[in-house]
């Protein structure tokens, strides 16, 4: 993808300049909700002005004990990090998230690849019922659920909240999936048809490989619903030991007060995993490009 | 198009529409790579059911009755006729709609822009990358608080910059200007969303079609309109009606944000189906309209930019 | 296929690092919590058999886990106490043990609770009538408003744990340059003060309240309407709604004058108790409706954020609209409900007795600065010392009024802070408020009054 000549100086210039006021935009915010979590509380509150925006005035009058390691940090990160619920917290998310994504990618895919590839008299209605069911306000059904799993016995178990995030992650990735799988050029699968593949060979041998930046796109968005999703999770997990952090993080407060330096460290702590999995997981997104081109 | 009609050999024309429908899907089963397809829609079907229908119809069955603490009554319409007539619910219409509209622009716009910026190899683009999810990675319970804290006067940065730029009144005390907030905010964490969404698709696009566009003669532009949007078509359909939808029954932004000054629909009902006890029926009318309408929108989305089938 | 890592000879790259670092530490996490997580996936009952669940919001103080720690030991019934922390806010707590209540499954022996929620929860059978085990002898240990707040249809459903109690605060300091040596009586006098004492010593705010359209708004406009000598509810009558009647709308329009004339500050309509509190402790106001914790904070010093020191500021009890009224003060507070589900009432009860006792209430009280219910410990000559809110909160308690008790009191407070709210940002009149809720919460009565039989 080449630049023609005459636009190549000016198209390149405006590249950069959209570049970097695309960062700043999406930085800002983050940036001072980072300056948020490293002051101290009265600092928190200061008026900011032009002048104070790039200042950190950081306090670093807390102890954090990390995996055994002592060392001096922001009293916000001191309390999230003493905090037991926070830490588990974590590992709940990861259950709930991981596995939310794991059954969505494999049923969902499935499904949409049957939607997106092969004619059949159901298709239409099976599209849109799973679409339809997203339409619902969750909040709206919070209820009926709860009485449908207090009956199962599934309250305070992860199944309540993963249940609940399957559901409303489902459509997205099924639609997600059949629009990728749709953007492939049928021929490869039809040539390994040919050559004898069935309907499931053809669909993990040739369309997932070649789909894996929407498949992983996919896996991506819905891992991050799941981790950040509060309201089932809520609901529905009413013991400390099963939850997720997402609901740990709004305690930190009392009747009066809103401990907002401990919740934007627990916000970002909760986010780091999430950006370490991007990273970690782009290269793929990359790597599919290239195997896309080839035949 | 409609229902594919074929019939195969040896199947059955059944009398009556439903069985008739039925009968073609028993055909179907005949097919080896149909009945593969059944099995394959066969887990999410299931969820779709058992977990969503019943929850959903139960919410509906709930709309047509009048539900006290110690009675319950069929009112059948009255919920709807006692929602058309709060002035609250047309406000959160009008709240909600000029959300959507507004924020889905901006977010579809900004997105595309920046998916077709991140397509390029340029050094850093993994870090570009990564950094533009943050916020859409950042949990949504701390960042409505937060936002709301950066409008909040006095304490607030983004309250002190727009004092600083000259705007004289009280953020979060006027109505229009919450709102304003409240879709900026919701750009900044959902443009990422989109712009991953239609990065993916552009790069399931192969280069050999631009190559061939461009030995055919097309300049940029025309490559963009004329390879580009309509490969990216499906991926386009995907992010623009689910952000609609999503903007649509907006909840947790606006409650917290805005801190029940202002309602969009979703708060609404949650007022009435968590927070009230004499008028919790209202709500679950309310819930269906939300249900409904969002039926309707995504029935015009598709009719309008049309989900074409290709071979 | 592959990235561009850059493999050092004998060492590990960047992206391995990661990759195993974080694959380990996941591994150890997993590992030391496997049993917890095991009951996670199967509901396994983690809280052994015969454990009392004990539910309140977060604690950062550390009393609540002490004291009940004690009881564990020290009770002779062999009974134990598990602390489960509840939602910090309100509402939320309040939403989720309705939802386990209306399913029939709340799992929670004893709630700390609102002052707000008795009749709420009461009429609908959730929470055990203690009327025979709280006897009137015990009430008459505490505070009235205390236990009128705990009290519906006849039924006493609440044991009084904490009070609090809204107060105005102003600054001593600056009343004394200003030439002024005593806190303002009525609302007009407060407006007069505010004005000169914002002018002589040019101070920000004249008054700070907390307006926002959320329950605080409901007390502080409530507040207003009682010290106009008004009512929303008669005090005995759920069924009768009088906010139309004695002046209410003079309470409110005087609350709007305050924000209209410039008084406090348009931000007030979208201010809660945190926002209040800082602009006070940071010296930008002459005076602050708000309730005891800004004490502490102001005690605490620079630590918790405070300008002011304890000497420069004082309570007063909250200004009234006619010169000579009695003075009225918005209430809170947390209570000991027992769950009408649990199976060992007695033993909640035991648990109750225990933390209503003086000394553990002193505990509390010098631990947490949780304003005790019993009327004994105000006099109590240590613990005025130890504690100082409560020399300031002294008078103040026994001028709390509660708010209008009814089933329907969730319903009620949302109008009633949606129009104070309007009220306040002079998007309505008084009049049209008032007349507004009349119509509303009348509604809302009748309704009570025929599906509670009341």
């Amino acid at each position: 993808m080449d630049d023609d000549n005459k636009q190549s100086a000016l198209g390149r210039i405006g590249f950069w300049v959209g570049i970097v006021l695309f960062l700043i935009f999406t930085l800002f915010p983050l940036y001072w909700v980072l300056r948020m979590s490293l002051v101290s509380s009265d600092a928190l509150f200061e008026k900011p002005s032009f002048g104070t925006i790039f200042s950190i005035p950081f306090d670093m009058s807390g102890k954090c004990n990390l995996f055994g390691l002592k060392f001096s940090c922001p009293p916000s990160y001191q309390t999230v990090l003493a905090d037991d619920l926070y830490k588990d917290g974590l590992l709940n998310s990861l259950i709930i998230a991981g596995i939310t994504t794991i059954v969505c990618l494999v049923v969902g895919s499935a499904a949409a690849y049957a939607l997106a590839r092969i004619e059949f008299v159901a298709r239409k209605p099976v599209l849109s019922a799973v679409l339809a069911i997203s339409f619902f306000p969750a909040v709206a059904i919070i209820a009926p659920l709860f009485i449908q799993f207090q009956s199962f016995g599934l309250l305070n178990t992860y199944w309540a909240a993963i249940i609940p995030d399957v559901m409303f992650a489902l459509p997205l990735t099924v639609y997600l999936l059949v629009a990728y799988f749709r953007q492939l050029p049928a021929d490869l699968e039809d040539a390994a048809k040919v050559d004898g593949a069935n309907v499931w060979q053809a669909f993990y041998r040739v369309t997932i490989p070649l789909s894996a930046p929407g498949v992983v796109t996919t896996g991506l968005l819905t891992f991050i619903f799941a981790w950040n999703e509060f309201l089932f999770a809520n609901t529905f997990l009413l013991e400390p030991k099963v939850q997720p952090a997402t609901v740990i993080i709004p305690q930190f407060a009392s009747i009066y007060t809103v401990d907002y330096g401990a919740q934007a460290a627990a916000a970002l702590l909760m986010t780091v995993p999430l950006v370490i999995m991007v990273l970690f997981f782009q290269r793929r997104i990359v790597a599919g490009l290239t195997a896309g081109a080839v035949k | 198009m409609g229902v594919a009609s074929e019939r195969l050999p040896g199947g059955k024309a059944k009398p009556g529409r439903l069985s008739g429908a039925w009968g073609s899907v028993r055909s179907e089963f005949n097919d080896p790579e149909k009945r593969t397809a059944y099995w394959m829609i066969l887990p999410t079907t299931l969820i779709v059911l058992l977990v969503a229908a019943w929850p959903i119809l139960y919410a509906v069955w709930l709309s047509l009755q009048r539900i006290l603490p110690n009675t319950t009554e069929w009112v059948w319409f009255d919920n709807y006729a006692q929602m058309f007539a709060d002035p609250v619910f047309y406000s959160a219409l009008s709240n909600t709609f000029f959300f959507t509209v507004i924020s889905v622009f901006f977010e579809f716009t900004l997105g595309l822009s920046i998916a077709l910026a991140l397509n390029k190899s340029f050094r850093g683009q993994g870090t570009a990358r990564a950094i533009a999810i943050v916020p859409w990675a950042f949990p949504t319970v701390v960042s409505g608080a937060m936002w709301r804290l950066f409008y909040q006067d006095e304490v607030g940065i983004f309250a002190a910059l727009a004092s600083g730029l000259g705007y004289e009144g009280v953020i979060l005390a006027n109505d229009a200007s919450v709102l304003i907030g409240a879709i900026v905010s919701d750009v900044w964490k959902t443009t990422p969303f989109v712009a991953l969404l239609l990065l993916a698709g552009l790069q399931t696009i192969p280069g050999d079609v631009y190559e061939a566009a461009r030995v055919d003669g097309a300049t940029k532009w025309q490559q963009f309109t004329r390879v580009t949007l309509p490969l990216l078509k499906p991926a386009i359909l995907v992010a623009l009606l689910f952000r609609t939808l999503d903007a649509w029954r907006v909840y947790d932004l606006f409650w917290s944000m805005s801190d029940r000054q202002l309602d969009s629909l979703s708060t609404y009902v949650f007022e009435f189906v968590r927070v009230s006890q004499a008028d919790f029926s209202i709500g679950n009318a309310a819930a269906v309209f939300v249900f409904v309408s969002s039926i309707v929108i995504a029935f015009v989305f598709v009719k309008v930019l049309g989900v074409r089938q290709e071979a | 296929m592959g990235g561009r890592h850059r493999e050092r000879r004998g060492g590990l790259s960047r992206r391995d690092f990661l990759k195993y670092g974080s694959a380990g530490i996941l591994g150890a996490s997993v590992l030391s919590s496997c049993s917890r997580v095991a009951s996670g996936f199967t509901g396994a009952e983690t809280v052994p058999e015969g454990t009392l669940i004990f539910s309140h919001g977060p604690d950062s103080s550390g009393t609540i886990p002490k004291v009940i720690a004690k009881f564990n030991k020290d009770n002779q019934d062999g009974i134990t106490v598990l602390y489960r922390e509840a939602p910090a806010d309100s509402g939320q707590y309040f939403d989720k043990l309705r939802t386990e209540f209306q399913a029939g499954g709340a799992t929670t022996d004893i709630i700390s609770g609102d002052v707000i929620w008795p009749a709420q929860f009461g009429p609908n059978g959730w929470i055990v009538d203690l009327s025979d085990r709280f006897t009137k002898e015990m009430q008459s240990q505490f505070l009235e408003p205390a236990i009128e707040t705990n009290t519906f249809d006849g039924k006493i459903y609440g044991v009084p744990w904490f009070a609090d109690v809204g107060m105005l605060y102003y600054r001593t300091d600056l009343l004394e340059e200003a030439g002024l040596d005593a806190p303002p009586r009525t609302w007009d006098e407060l407006m007069e003060m505010a004005r000169e004492v914002q002018d002589k010593t040019n101070t920000q705010y004249g008054l700070l309240f907390q307006g926002a359209e959320y329950e605080g708004g409901v007390v502080n406009g409530l507040e207003f309407i009682y010290n106009a000598g008004a009512e929303v509810m008669p005090p005995d009558d759920p069924t009768k709604i009088v906010i139309d009647q004695g002046g209410a709308d003079k309470g409110l329009a005087m609350q709007q004058r305050l924000v209209v004339e410039g008084v406090a500050p348009e931000a007030v309509s979208t201010w809660k108790e945190l926002e209040t509190q800082d602009a006070f402790i940071k010296g930008n106001a002459v005076f602050m409706r708000s309730w005891p914790f800004v004490y502490g904070t102001i005690l605490g010093g620079k630590e918790t954020g405070s300008e002011l020191k304890p000497d420069q500021v004082g309570v007063a009890p909250i200004p009234t609209l006619a010169e000579g009224d009695e003075s009225f003060s918005g209430q809170g507070g947390w209570n000991f409900f027992i769950n009408a589900d649990t199976k060992k009432a007695d033993e909640c009860f035991k648990f109750i007795e225990y933390m209503i006792q003086p000394e553990i209430q002193a505990e509390f009280a010098v631990g947490a600065s949780f304003l005790p219910p019993r009327t004994s410990l105000y006099e109590d000559e240590k613990l005025l010392k130890d504690q100082p809110v409560i020399e300031l909160a002294k008078d103040l308690v026994t001028r709390m009024k509660p708010r209008p008790r009814h089933p329907f009191y969730s319903d009620m407070s949302l109008v009633m802070a949606d129009e104070f709210n309007s009220v306040i940002k002079n998007d309505s009149s008084p009049d049209e408020a008032v007349r507004a809720l009349q119509t509303e919460l009348e509604r809302l009565a009748n309704l009570g009054a025929e599906v509670y039989d009341l």
